[in-house]
């Protein structure tokens, strides 16, 4: 067993900690505030070169694996940017992963290398009204009409719609009704925003509000068939392939804004000071952040050892899933406590840790439940009988 | 009961109780029989011999938490409070003839409570000097089982026996249905209370420990970690012993579905919470309450054997998530 990580490694931490530096709480804290897209900083990650991390290299990127991507989004959320740092280029680091493993060569030629620079940015629809976490349930249909595809229905929290040009977008070519299994016949195009027959609305939320999320009505929009990503009727199995690559993802930001959460909470710990001594004396306060400390630490090594799985060509469902549960846990835990420690100031948005409480919060929940997870490890790794 | 009355009934258990508590795991049979006798000569089983009782079901509650504070190898909830209350009911209602043995619960094997098939596999419950064991039917039919040889326990101070199907006609008499929810509740309500009274003398133990015993030149006590966990075992305690208690009032007052609703949620709540509290005393007390001459199995055994006794957790709460039986939810206006 090896626990060093690489040169490389080490220098893509430490390079993006320095980009990053200068973004500072008042930064984050104004850009959440005024739902503000974070333009500054997604320009200097573009400039450092960082958006195409696993993008082939013949198509502009560096081919790198999901190891740097995590190492790369771990330390973006940690930089204190937390969720809207991460998700404003979170798709660009991997999201194009269907359509580098599946989409034609025009396709990858037009698109991957824009993303790779940051010059398009992409959102990804698949939630509908109607499907969540069962996305065979997905309605929006895309129509064959000669060399297009008219496509029409309802998308919801599509991230980054506003800001983006293009969207990954999941629709059904054959209904439920009509194919063998549910998870037939969906199609995934990879296609322009059309505003004249997209309408697209921000969805007011909780928190990580510097990115939108957006309910996003498709009325009539054509698709040239050159948008399409790979095969008909095969877009949810191209989409299967990315899952596990995607929960080390968010794992790793969930790990990233623990690690921030309790770092402010030691800071204050010893600084501030309550009956006559710094308040991280106490063991009522000073125990749950060294358990978190303790829990971060487990499910880092979790999360690194997905990533070697996946970068070594392995199987690695159990380990993605364990990741994401125990990552998106321990850095919810880890912002709460913080929040705690902080007292009537972890109410204050002027210290940042409500807003890492309210994006940690969000890792429970998407883009898999900590339910579907275990859903995941009960019938897949356990063997047990499915329960839905 | 006045209450001057119960609270010398109330002082007559608790000195029966210091006398006979037991220190060890090993109780010699002799010594549970003279223990038993003592108890009986309390003559607490008069306290709901008649309709209406002398004892309230919140007495009775009282007095089964008072039993639950110290290890006893007697039969208190089994003899005294448990079959007893099956003979009341059926007498009220004039639906069966005077019966002589003295009998304790009949329970599935598993310690739940019995209901389809009396010939099925069954063991007499908590039998110190029992002769019989009553079976209840789904249906309310009441039947007296015949003891046999001791069953096995993990509850080293509780005995369970066998019990086979009695001969020739062994049915007693039946409960109508309002019976035997009432019973149910009353049943579920009496055992989480010994519960709740275990639990609450486990913490209290264990708190006077944290005084007593040093170590790094202070009281255990003195430290955080230490007076939270505590302080959460305390609540979990106070937790139980309000649902337990409230269920018990609501045998007095409410109707039989309103009270089983109440009893359920009380012995759900205390399946959690006492085991809770247990393994939190346990921790304070450190490396001796790994130890087998010490206490802190007896209580740990019995709290975590209660909370499957009767009914279990995920049975309660399967039920109690069924919009019937149970308080209906009251529309706001
Ligand atoms: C801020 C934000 C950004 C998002 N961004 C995007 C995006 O960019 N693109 C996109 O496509 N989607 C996006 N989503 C959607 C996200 O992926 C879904 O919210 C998520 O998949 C959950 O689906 P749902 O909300 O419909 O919950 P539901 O599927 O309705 O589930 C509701 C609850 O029921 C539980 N549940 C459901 N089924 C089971 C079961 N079988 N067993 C046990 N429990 C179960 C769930 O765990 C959950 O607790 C975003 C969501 C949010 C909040």
């Amino acid at each position: 067993m090896d626990f060093q990580l690489t040169e490389d490694q080490e220098t893509i931490r430490k390079t993006v900690a320095g980009l990053l530096r200068d973004f500072d709480d008042q930064y984050w804290m104004r850009k959440d505030r005024d739902h503000a897209f974070p333009e500054e900083f997604y320009a200097a990650v573009a400039g450092g070169g960082w958006l195409g991390l696993t993008i082939p290299e013949e198509y502009g990127g560096h081919g790198l694996g999901i190891t740097e991507a995590t190492l790369l989004l771990e330390e973006v959320a940690r930089s204190g940017g937390g969720m809207n740092a991460a998700s404003a280029i979170h798709l660009n680091i991997f999201g194009m992963h269907p359509v580098v493993v599946h989409g034609s060569e025009d396709l990858k030629r037009r698109t991957l290398p824009r993303v790779a620079t940051g010059d398009l940015q992409v959102c990804f629809g698949v939630t509908e009204p109607g499907a969540g976490l069962d996305t065979t349930r997905i309605t929006t249909f895309a129509r064959r009409e000669g060399d297009h595809y008219v496509i029409d229905g309802r998308k919801v929290w599509i991230s980054k719609a506003v800001e983006s040009e293009k969207i990954l977008l999941l629709t059904r070519t054959t209904r439920v009704g009509e194919v063998a299994r549910r998870t037939d016949g969906m199609t995934l195009f990879l296609t322009d925003l059309d505003r004249a027959h997209v309408d697209i609305r921000p969805i007011a939320k909780m928190g990580r509000n510097a990115v939108t999320s957006n309910e996003v009505f498709i009325d009539a929009l054509r698709v040239p068939v050159a948008d399409r990503v790979g095969e008909e009727g095969e877009g949810f199995r191209y989409l299967l392939d990315g899952l596990n690559p995607e929960r080390m993802l968010i794992a790793a930001e969930a790990l990233g804004l623990g690690r921030v959460a309790l770092e402010r909470a030691v800071k204050y710990g010893n600084e501030r000071e309550v009956f006559g001594r710094p308040i991280g004396m106490n063991q009522g306060l000073q125990f749950p952040l060294a358990d978190s400390l303790a829990r971060l630490d487990a499910a880092e090594l979790v999360l690194r050892k997905a990533t070697w799985l996946y970068d070594n060509g392995r199987p690695c469902g159990r380990e993605a899933n364990t990741a994401k549960y125990l990552c998106a846990d321990a850095g919810f835990d880890a912002a709460d406590r913080a929040l705690q420690t902080h007292g009537g100031m972890g109410y204050a948005e002027e210290y940042a840790v409500a807003r890492y409480f309210r994006e940690a919060r969000l890792l429970k929940i998407a883009p898999i439940s900590q339910e579907m997870v275990l859903n995941y490890l009960g019938s897949h790794t356990l063997g047990l009988p499915r329960s839905y | 009961m006045e209450a001057e009355e119960f609270r010398l009934v109330r002082e007559a258990l608790r000195a029966f109780a210091a006398d006979h508590r037991c220190d060890a795991a090993e109780v010699g049979q002799a010594e549970r029989t003279t223990a038993q006798k003592a108890l009986d000569g309390l003559g607490l089983g008069e306290l709901r011999r008649s309709t209406p009782p002398l004892a309230s079901a919140q007495e009775c509650a009282l007095l089964a938490e008072e039993y639950g504070r110290q290890p006893l190898a007697t039969s208190f909830l089994g003899t005294v409070l448990l079959a007893p209350e099956v003979l009341r009911l059926l007498a009220a209602a004039g639906r069966h003839a005077p019966y002589g043995s003295r009998p304790t619960v009949a329970l599935t094997r598993d310690l739940r409570f019995t209901g389809r098939d009396s010939e099925a596999d069954h063991v007499a419950w908590d039998a110190e000097g029992a002769e019989s064991a009553l079976w209840i039917g789904d249906d309310g039919t009441v039947r007296a089982l015949d003891l046999g040889g001791p069953a096995p326990t993990t509850d080293l101070l509780r005995v369970v026996r066998e019990a086979h199907p009695g001969t020739p006609d062994s049915v007693l008499g039946r409960l109508d249905p309002e019976q035997l929810h009432a019973w149910r509740a009353w049943a579920l309500v009496m055992v989480s209370s010994e519960l709740v009274g275990a639990a609450a003398s486990f913490v209290e133990q264990s708190t006077a420990y944290a005084r007593d015993r040093s170590q790094y030149g202070r009281p255990i006590g003195s430290f955080q970690a230490v007076q939270h966990l505590l302080a959460d075992a305390t609540v979990a305690v106070e937790a139980c012993a309000s649902a337990t208690r409230y269920a018990a009032w609501c045998l007095d007052h409410a109707d039989p579905d309103t009270a089983l609703a109440a009893a359920r949620v009380a012995k759900a709540e205390v399946d959690v919470s006492a085991v809770e509290a247990v393994y939190a005393g346990m921790q304070v007390f450190g490396g001796i309450a790994q130890t087998w001459e010490h206490m802190a199995h007896l209580y740990l055994r019995r709290v975590r054997v209660g909370a499957t006794v009767l009914t279990g957790t995920v049975d309660l709460l399967t039920a109690l998530a069924l919009p019937e039986p149970g308080p209906q939810v009251v529309e706001a206006p």
